[in-house]
């Protein structure tokens, strides 16, 4: 890597930790004030078994909360950003198959029943945000070592060196 | 070589056999950390998913024990109005503080009285309730709840005239809602008084059926309202939600 951009590169997965942390965290923390709204935005999809839309609207915000706060505090940072990956690798795919199969819903990415009213569906732009957070995600597993983090698992070429001199 | 320089020698090579163990150690302690966190973490992370699905399941669900409204179609949670017999089937699906529902009542409300009393359709009504808030006092739950009560005491009749009484009178989306006391005054209104109804709409009796109600009409498919189906079939296109679209598509379903 050229000097400056290694120089930068700890910043740039610093922005990119707060920005999927903050984005995780507040996604979670949205859906939980009404399960049952959360019930319906899973079941909307129409992918799920009814014996899985529960567990799913109930479990996978507490996934998000988790990944969010661990992202931010930047402890386990790789495996976050591996998970944040995997789950918007999964909603765009969700969301991509109500879209080619014709469902009016919303996605219910921040709460909500998925409800939306008829001709308001959103999908480009919901696909368009997961997919530039999900490139984020991947750029953040691939290069995890950032500033201000608690964990410091993934140090720095050139911290490791530091941190193994003293 | 004077044994001082090999004393030197063996001097460096200690030190640097002492300080690669020294790493080495410090390695397998910070791995050790990561393990023990990582192991940590992720048990806490089950425990948490564990409560959280726990606690979530409680808050949503009802009671088996809970009051259901009579005069009942459709499974126990549909209000059916018109001829038995006619041809068609009319499913609504609506929210009291739905103001795309109000439009469509407004525009189209007359033309499915009309086709009922043709008897060339019968409609059913299902309420959903899910645009409550904390600023309309959980409307959209009492809306409904009132609405069962109606149609429980006075018939399905009675909860066509509630239901078209609260869209008449909807209040506005982010407002404060109609009061108890408006809803027991429509329902005087709509042909159910007396204390049955009144304590219904007042204590929120069928509060539990609402939510049972809102989650079949998830069930059957319904993303957003006003849903309308004929005989099963959705109608998707806006145009098809007006009262042109609906009477066009009943009759053709009429045949």
């Amino acid at each position: 890597m050229e000097q400056p951009i290694r120089r930068a590169a700890p910043w740039l997965a610093t922005a990119a930790r707060l920005l999927l942390g903050g984005v995780f965290l507040v996604a979670g923390a949205l859906k939980l004030p009404d399960p049952a709204a959360a019930a319906r935005a899973v079941r909307a999809y129409q992918l799920l078994p009814e014996s899985l839309v529960d567990v799913t609207a109930f479990g996978l915000p507490v996934i998000e909360i988790a990944v969010g706060l661990a992202l931010l505090a930047g402890v386990f940072v790789r495996t976050a950003a591996v998970l944040s990956a995997v789950m918007l690798a999964g909603y765009v795919a969700a969301i991509a198959a109500a879209w080619a199969r014709g469902l009016q819903i919303d996605c219910g990415c921040f709460g909500g029943g998925g409800t939306v009213a008829a001709g308001q569906t959103a999908y480009r732009g919901e696909i368009a945000r997961d997919a530039a957070l999900l490139l984020v995600a991947l750029a953040l597993a691939r290069w995890p070592a950032s500033r201000f983090s608690l964990g410091g698992a993934d140090p720095a070429p050139g911290r490791t060196e530091y941190r193994s001199a003293q | 070589m004077p044994s001082s320089a090999k004393r030197e020698a063996a001097r460096q090579r200690i030190a640097a056999q002492r300080a690669a163990e020294a790493a080495a150690r410090a390695k397998a302690q910070r791995r050790r950390r990561t393990v023990v966190g990582g192991v940590v973490a992720a048990v806490v992370l089950v425990v948490a998913l564990v409560v959280v699905v726990v606690v979530q399941s409680n808050r949503t669900s009802t009671s088996a024990s809970a009051a259901v409204p009579a005069n009942t179609s459709d499974g126990g949670y549909a209000f059916t109005v018109g001829d038995a017999d006619a041809k068609v089937t009319l499913d609504l699906y609506e929210d009291f503080q739905c103001p795309n529902c109000k439009a469509l009542e407004d525009s189209a409300g007359q033309t499915v009285d009309q086709l009922v009393q043709a008897g060339t359709a019968k409609v059913r009504y299902h309420g959903m309730a899910f645009l409550d808030t904390s600023r309309n006092d959980q409307y959209s739950t009492r809306a409904l709840n009132a609405a069962a009560a109606v149609a429980s005491t006075a018939g399905t009749e009675a909860y066509s005239r509630f239901h078209d009484l609260l869209f008449a009178h909807q209040p506005e989306e982010g407002g404060t809602g109609l009061t108890d006391d408006q809803l027991v005054t429509y329902a005087q209104q709509a042909g159910a008084s007396g204390a049955t109804v009144e304590q219904a709409i007042r204590d929120g009796e069928y509060e539990d059926w609402t939510k049972k109600a809102t989650e079949q009409a998830s069930k059957d498919g319904v993303t957003g309202t006003p849903a309308v189906f004929v005989d099963g079939k959705q109608l998707t296109a806006a145009d098809q939600l007006t009262a042109a679209g609906i009477s066009a598509a009943v009759q053709a379903a009429a045949g």
